[in-house]
């Protein structure tokens, strides 16, 4: 026994050193001259880092972290500067935070200049990037309004239309939205993947604050409605049970699936439908290329994209440099690149289909734009104008926690484990306990 | 009776494989699934056969995460975890159990009191600590704290205590060998056994260690592999359920055959564990 | 000898460098962020006992200790059930089971694997309408709709808990046989001699002479059932849903200390659950004691 236990300890501590000199090899890597760190929360800079190599002659690492933790990893590394990246993005949820603290180099300064730049960009975009004194932290390269990606085929064939003006009209109100909902379903059809596509619309009629300036938090009627939409769609069999990001969710784009695997035990339901299709999806500008181009073959050009019942945004994406890095100049050439060199882009743009936010670049192209993914769409125009009904000023670094528990709760009442009332209480609760400070209106 | 007998051994055989089976569908389910592709998971519901999908589950795993790298991550840490607090308890427990000094005993009861303190009453205080001493986002609040293993320490005094006769260094000392000698050639190799029972039992749970890591490592390419399991939900990975199994998958097999090897081993560190601990 | 005897501090002085640095140091700096309002970032304020009338009052706290506790209590329950049925089964000595290094083996498998693979198989395998545990079982006609296993409080409860035993039974029946094993089989052959049953061989002979040693898988397993996280956590991504069923006193610490920053406040449920666990060790210890005594 002793033998094999101490021959297994030494091969175990021969895999260790192996391990162990793996570790510090790369770990070195981080400090070489050119090597640029950069850290973020999505895969979207990938492209751009490859283009950055091959202009710059210098190596990138790309660390991603997902989005729930991003936040709370980064923090510590910013504020003790250990393996910190010499750029990093920052979401919208959390930017308005950030822009706060001094992690990101003040960009309004020497040699960056970037004031100069506040007419080149959407005003809610540049803005979003300022601390409360008007220095700039981080730049963004696009602008995120939402709207409601469809299936042509799908509209063809029950509604009679595929063209986004006609179908945005029929989503003009909720009860245009709903009322298109049971037209799909008696086709066999499913209006959404799942309960939670209706928030935007919910919310979205009177945009407020999660937090106002009196730390209060605020729940307005508007805000509380999408319990109700949420238990109709629930209700009316709307929704094809297929959770946002979850697998079922990316597969529903692609084509049907599997519905409700219980039903085929009941026969007399006699509909027998195991498999459904989704119609559309409630996703932003970014949702074209980083979710359905990425996840969907068969359905490629079969989509299209139109307004809901109100306009809305969602996320974004901003970055800037770390102020401790060494290799700031490097780092400031990435982010001219990714935000305002016009040859990059445009390709860039006329690639993927991102809805820039950078006027000298969206001015050239938005004409004449048309993406084969949307049937010739030309969906940059649509985004623009939506853009302009922003209103950024709802933000508060709340929002990515208090989303998650209002959702819960939305969630909880859906699924008829607690009333109304019992789930709103329950969501003022949660609040309370996670931010004390915050003042939670008593019921 | 013997007839009796041989029909309920029968039946008792039978309702322990179906035990087993029960043990071990999940594991049969996870690697047929890693095999398969999303869209036949979703659609296709359960079934017995693997799939064709398996490649393709691997590039898209990869892609994102490197498990490999977590599994060398976590053996790194958890070989050094093991040599270390193996090594400092036997000298430790051979200095408690060999010498009389001042304060000795209460050093022992302070050791063994703070023994039933549970691990996670100094984490927010360690997390701070090790942040202020600029550790974070590495492997050091790792590898350096389990040095100071109470039970192992009192695991092995106990053993030391039963099996090593003080006329064993008495004749050392005559020969003129030093403490320290003494202690490498004839206490370590006496210790052996004991020390190897409380190394498998170090190493598992480091190896499974997964909050202490969560919230001391930032770096992606640091992660040992809990962590990296719990990362691989968050990730683009998650889109497929076939790469997700996939990556379970190549978290557990290898587990599954080392045991292969060493079940015997573990089997009476743990017995040996239970009743002399 | 005296001389010689000064060797033990250099033999011991490693150990309590590290102890104290990096064990007893945060222990009493946990105690005293417990009293201030520490957000992880500039100087902790001092605020007092707010803290701990905070603890005492607040329903999610309690019901952190209900959910680890109702966790536990399934999971002990199959564990140490099918643990025991099993140590019986294998002592039997009219029975006479071959097989004992494999099955024993086999049923200690889950154990080693990690944790956290464990949670996210069965997060995926347990999914609503397209996990495969109910594909399964709706092949089997065992089920005929889909249960949405980890949405629901008292599903979601069994589920971890079961996945628990799952994981640990083997474990404890390992444990159990090193307990039996060290029973003289004398007593079992007398037993056998004075044409004692098997009922009565179980409950006269095997059951008190395993007494210590399932006490000693209680508390263990007591103590670390108290402290589950990484189960709850990885299977509902840490927001203790569905209705915070899930969501156990280390979940809750880990929450508010590193996804709000209240460390302060978590530094005070750190010592609650110190508390908790020595008044359930206590409580457990006397039971055993005041049973040796009875028995005696």
């Amino acid at each position: 026994m002793k033998k094999v236990l101490s021959l297994s300890l030494v091969s175990l501590l021969g895999f260790g050193v192996l391990a162990g000199c793996n570790g510090e090899g790369s770990d070195g890597g981080g400090s070489d001259k050119d090597t640029l760190t950069i850290w973020s929360f999505t895969d979207e800079l990938e492209e751009p880092i490859e283009v950055f190599k091959e202009r710059h002659g210098v190596e990138v690492e790309l660390t991603i972290i997902p989005i729930e933790d991003y936040p709370t990893r980064l923090r510590p590394v910013l504020q003790s500067g250990q393996g910190a990246p010499d750029v990093f993005t920052g979401e919208l949820a959390f930017i308005k935070d950030w822009v706060e603290q001094d992690y990101w180099e003040d960009l309004s300064q020497e040699p960056y200049n970037a004031d100069e730049l506040e007419g080149d960009y959407i005003d809610y975009v540049f803005d979003m990037g300022k601390d409360s004194e008007g220095s700039v932290k981080a730049l963004s390269w696009q602008t995120t309004p939402g709207g409601i990606f469809y299936r042509r085929s799908i509209a063809e064939k029950v509604l009679g239309t595929d063209d986004p003006e006609e179908i945005g009209e029929r989503f003009s109100t909720m009860d245009g939205l709903f009322e298109v909902g049971e037209e799909l379903k008696d086709a066999g059809y499913r209006l959404f993947p799942d309960e939670g596509a209706v928030r935007w619309f919910s919310q979205g009629q009177n945009p407020q604050p999660w937090v106002n300036e009196n730390n209060e938090l605020v729940v307005t009627e508007e805000r509380l409605s999408h319990f109700d939409y949420a238990k109709e769609l629930r209700d009316k069999d709307l929704t094809a049970f297929a959770p946002e990001w979850s697998p079922a969710w990316f597969a529903s784009m692609d084509g049907k699936i599997n519905y409700n695997a219980g039903w085929d035990e009941l026969e007399e339901d006699a509909e027998g439908e195991k498999e459904v299709e989704v119609f559309s999806y409630a996703l932003p500008t970014w949702g074209l290329h980083s979710v359905l181009k990425t996840n969907v073959e068969e359905t490629a050009g079969d989509w299209a994209v139109t307004n809901g019942p109100n306009p809305y945004f969602w996320g974004g994406t901003w970055l800037g440099i770390y102020s401790g890095s060494d290799k700031k100049e490097l780092a400031w050439d990435f982010v001219k690149m990714m935000t305002h060199d016009e040859e990059f882009l445009k390709d860039w743009a006329l690639e993927t289909g991102d809805v820039l936010s950078y006027l000298p670049v969206t001015e050239q192209i938005k004409d004449e734009f048309q993406d084969e993914f949307l049937g010739g769409q030309n969906n940059y125009k649509f985004f623009l104008e939506e853009a302009q009904k922003i209103d950024a000023n709802t933000v508060t670094r709340y929002d990515q926690q208090i989303d998650t528990l209002f959702g819960n709760s939305v969630g909880e009442y859906v699924e008829g484990v607690r009333t109304k009332e019992e789930a709103i209480e329950e969501f003022y609760n949660l609040v309370r306990n996670a931010y004390p400070d915050i003042k939670v209106p008593k019921q | 009776m013997n007839k009796k007998n041989t029909i309920l051994k029968g039946i008792m055989y039978a309702v322990l494989i179906l035990l087993v089976i029960i043990s071990f569908i999940p594991f049969y389910m996870m690697i047929v699934n890693a095999t398969r592709s999303n869209s036949d998971i979703l659609q296709q519901g359960f079934t017995l056969l693997p799939g064709t999908a398996l490649i393709q589950n691997y590039e898209i795993l990869i892609q994102y995460m490197n498990l490999w790298r977590g599994f060398a991550n976590s053996l790194f840490v958890a070989v050094a975890v093991t040599l270390l607090s193996s090594y400092f308890s036997a000298l430790t427990a051979f200095g408690f159990a060999v010498y009389k000094f001042k304060g000795k005993n209460f050093l022992f009861i302070l050791m063994l009191v703070l023994m039933m303190v549970p691990g996670q009453l100094g984490l927010i205080g360690f997390y701070d600590l090790v942040r202020l001493m600029g550790l974070l986002d590495s492997y050091i609040p790792l590898i350096i704290p389990p040095i100071a293993a109470p039970f192992i320490v009192f695991f092995l005094r106990q053993y030391l205590m039963t099996v090593m006769h003080t006329s064993l260094l008495e004749a050392a000392r005559i020969d003129g060998a030093g403490e320290i000698r003494i202690f490498h050639r004839i206490a370590l190799p006496i210790m052996m056994p004991g020390i190897a029972t409380m190394a498998i039992f170090t190493f598992i749970g480091s190896w499974n260690n997964y909050i202490l890591p969560l919230v001391i490592l930032f770096s992606p390419e640091k992660y040992t592999l809990p962590v990296m399991m719990g990362a691989l939900r968050g990730s683009q990975v998650a889109e497929n359920l076939g790469s997700m199994y996939l990556g379970i998958a190549i978290s557990v097999v290898p587990i599954m055959v080392a045991f292969l090897f060493l079940s015997r081993y573990i089997i009476s560190s743990i017995s040996a564990g239970a009743v002399k601990g | 000898m005296k001389k010689l005897d000064n060797y033990g501090y250099m033999f011991i002085i490693p150990f309590f460098i590290v102890f104290v640095t990096f064990t007893i140091y945060p222990i009493l700096l946990t105690f005293y962020y417990s009293f201030t309002s520490y957000s992880g970032m500039g100087d902790p304020e001092f605020t007092g006992l707010a803290n701990y009338t905070r603890l005492l009052t607040d329903s999610y706290f309690y019901s952190a200790l209900y959910n680890t506790l109702y966790i536990w209590g399934i999971n002990f329950f199959f564990q140490l059930g099918i643990a025991l049925l099993l140590a019986i089964l294998f002592s039997d000595i009219r029975l006479k089971m071959r097989g004992l290094n494999i099955f024993r083996a086999l049923f200690y498998l889950p154990n080693l694997i990690t944790i956290a693979s464990v949670a996210l198989l069965f997060s995926i395998l347990l999914g609503w309408h397209h996990g495969t545990i109910n594909h399964l079982l709706l092949d089997l006609g065992i089920i005929s709709s889909p249960i949405d296993w980890l949405n629901d409080p008292t599903t979601a409860r069994w589920s971890v808990g079961l996945i628990g035993a799952w994981m640990w039974f083997g474990h404890t029946f390992i444990i159990l046989m090193a307990g039996i094993s060290g029973i003289s089989k004398d007593y079992f052959e007398a037993a056998l001699i004075d044409g004692a049953n098997r009922w009565q061989t179980l409950v006269k002979v095997t059951l008190p002479l395993l007494k210590p040693i399932m006490l000693y898988v209680l508390i263990t397993s007591l103590i670390g059932g108290l402290q589950i996280f990484d189960l709850p956590m990885l299977i509902t991504d840490g927001t203790g849903a569905p209705q915070g069923s899930l969501n156990t006193i280390v979940l809750y610490l880990y929450n508010q200390a590193f996804r709000y920053d209240n460390y302060g406040y978590a530094a005070a449920i750190a010592y609650g659950l110190f508390v908790i666990t020595v008044i359930f060790s206590i409580i457990t210890f006397k039971s055993m004691y005041r049973n040796n005594v009875k028995e005696g």
